[in-house]
């Protein structure tokens, strides 16, 4: 027997429960709120804190887009979406601009987002001060009493050990100056989209079981020291292979029949449009 | 026709949501209000918003003691159950309640602690007028730069508000409902300034 899921595939008390989390995520931004992370048909640390969120925001005339580090066709954005259609019948996108929810696993997207979109990240460990201190309780009272020494130790090792703070992705952040904050594993690249972003980013960790938020027009800082600032990846003199955009966050591929390092658009939605506008323009001045 | 359960909540929450990230930013949530045939003595906006977030695991207060029925009326539909101002997690306000009683309940009602600042109480509060203008104005988080807010709340009551919430991240959070079916927040994170009358 198969029986009909429920919209959103949730009941309705838990979609309430996660919804009285996310807006006291929102009005306290950048602090973990707890909530009762529910199993779901993906295993926990596969994006089913950004799920949870997803089917507790999602109505009937939503347009959804989900992506897994930039790709609209990578298995963890496809099973994802499909889950959610199949249990909501919404539209789904893959242009940033058409979409009223994006849920992203670790990447931002490169297009502007506007002030009627909602951005749903993904964080596998939500918690920026684990990695010196293993105890929950510890590290509530941490943030509690804003003591982040610990997060800006770590900076110090690195610099110590590497001439320059070696945060590959999940480059902390402090948000209206008071919690410091995992931006999820998004590039260095990233960070500086959330800072007075447009759009209202939430973001879940379903294994972690916490909910937390940035609101609109929030400053949102990545941790820096005076003499070592906050410096994103660089693509200097990179372009795509395929559109030819510089300036955005770029894969590094190499070219199997010559050997060398090629670079191609990691948001293939941007990369996508780009290609459409140039085919746009050439077809326009063949057809005059 | 009743309300939709379903549907019309996650619209309501939707736009809770839009006001409470864009603190002052006024929302209408009278389109499934066509839909409410609840027969309550109150506000239905107020009880529709209500309805979008109470439930069994949750405990509301009412401010006036004049509406015994209500309690029962919100508890059966709802599942929350009544609890004293210090312990409830919504607390709601009417626009008739004295202004002495809603000064009085914004000290003692729940604001978190340090370790956990969620655990404090949210306010729905029916008012009277809700436009954005007026010489209340509203700076912080989801602002832009500044925003105009006209709520029916006595300067008085402001600056409770603000006592209450001054000692971030602990505080409580505002819902306004008026009588058009708009809704506006104030969270906790919202700095509220009261323009000079020149």
């Amino acid at each position: 027997m198969k029986a009909k899921t429920h919209f959103a595939f949730f009941d309705e008390g838990s979609k309430k429960e996660i919804r009285r989390a996310t807006l006291k995520a929102v009005a306290i931004p950048g602090y973990q709120v707890p909530f009762a992370s529910r199993e779901m048909p993906i295993a926990r640390g596969w994006g089913t804190g950004g799920l949870q969120l997803t089917l507790s925001l999602i109505g009937k005339t939503d347009v959804l887009k989900v992506i897994d580090q930039g790709s609209d066709e990578s298995v963890n954005a496809v099973s994802i979406k499909k889950l959610v259609q199949d249990t909501t019948g919404v539209q789904l996108t893959e242009r940033t601009e058409e979409a009223d929810i994006i849920q992203s696993r670790h990447r931002i997207p490169e297009s502007e987002l506007t002030k009627n979109q909602i951005l749903v990240l993904q964080v596998p460990l939500p918690e920026p001060l684990r990695p010196i201190e293993a105890r929950e309780y510890k590290t509530k009272r941490m943030h509690a009493e804003d003591d982040y020494s610990g997060a800006w130790l770590l900076l110090f090792e690195q610099i110590m050990k590497y001439g320059k703070t070696a945060t590959t992705a999940d480059h902390p952040v402090s948000v209206k100056d008071r919690y410091v904050m995992a931006p999820s594993p998004i590039p260095r690249f990233d960070n500086p989209k959330m800072d007075h972003s447009e759009a209202l980013i939430l973001l879940g960790a379903g294994r972690e079981k916490k909910i937390y938020a940035v609101p609109p027009y929030t400053s949102v800082k990545s941790l820096a020291f005076d003499d070592y600032p906050f410096t994103v990846e660089s693509f200097e003199g990179a372009h795509c292979h395929l559109c030819g955009t510089a300036d955005v966050f770029m894969d590094e591929l190499i070219d199997h029949d010559t050997g060398t390092t090629i670079y191609q658009c990691n948001d293939t939605a941007h990369c996508m449009d780009q290609l459409n506008k140039q085919e746009e323009v050439e077809v326009e001045s063949i057809y005059v | 026709m009743a309300i939709d359960q379903v549907h019309d909540l996650q619209y309501v929450y939707r736009k809770l949501l839009h006001s409470m990230s864009r603190p002052g930013t006024i929302s209408s949530i009278k389109e499934p209000m066509i839909r409410m045939d609840y027969q309550i003595t109150c506000n239905e906006s107020l009880l529709l918003s209500a309805l979008a977030l109470l439930d069994g695991e949750v405990t509301f207060h009412i401010l006036s003691d004049e509406r015994p029925e209500l309690i029962e009326k919100i508890t059966e539909y709802t599942s929350a159950k009544y609890a004293p101002i210090q312990e409830a997690d919504f607390i709601i306000v009417f626009h008739d309640d004295h202004e002495e009683a809603v000064q009085r309940a914004m000290k003692q009602c729940k604001v978190g602690s340090l370790i956990d600042p969620q655990q404090s109480s949210t306010w729905i509060i029916e008012t009277s007028i809700l436009q954005n203008e007026g010489n209340v104005l509203l700076k912080g988080p989801g602002i832009q730069s500044e925003m105009a807010l006209q709520t029916g709340f006595s300067s008085t009551l402001w600056q409770a508000r603000n006592e209450r919430t001054k000692e971030f991240p602990m505080g409580f959070d505002m819902i306004f409902v008026d009588h058009e079916s708009q809704i506006a927040c104030v969270p906790r994170t919202t700095e509220v300034a009261q323009k000079e009358v020149g």
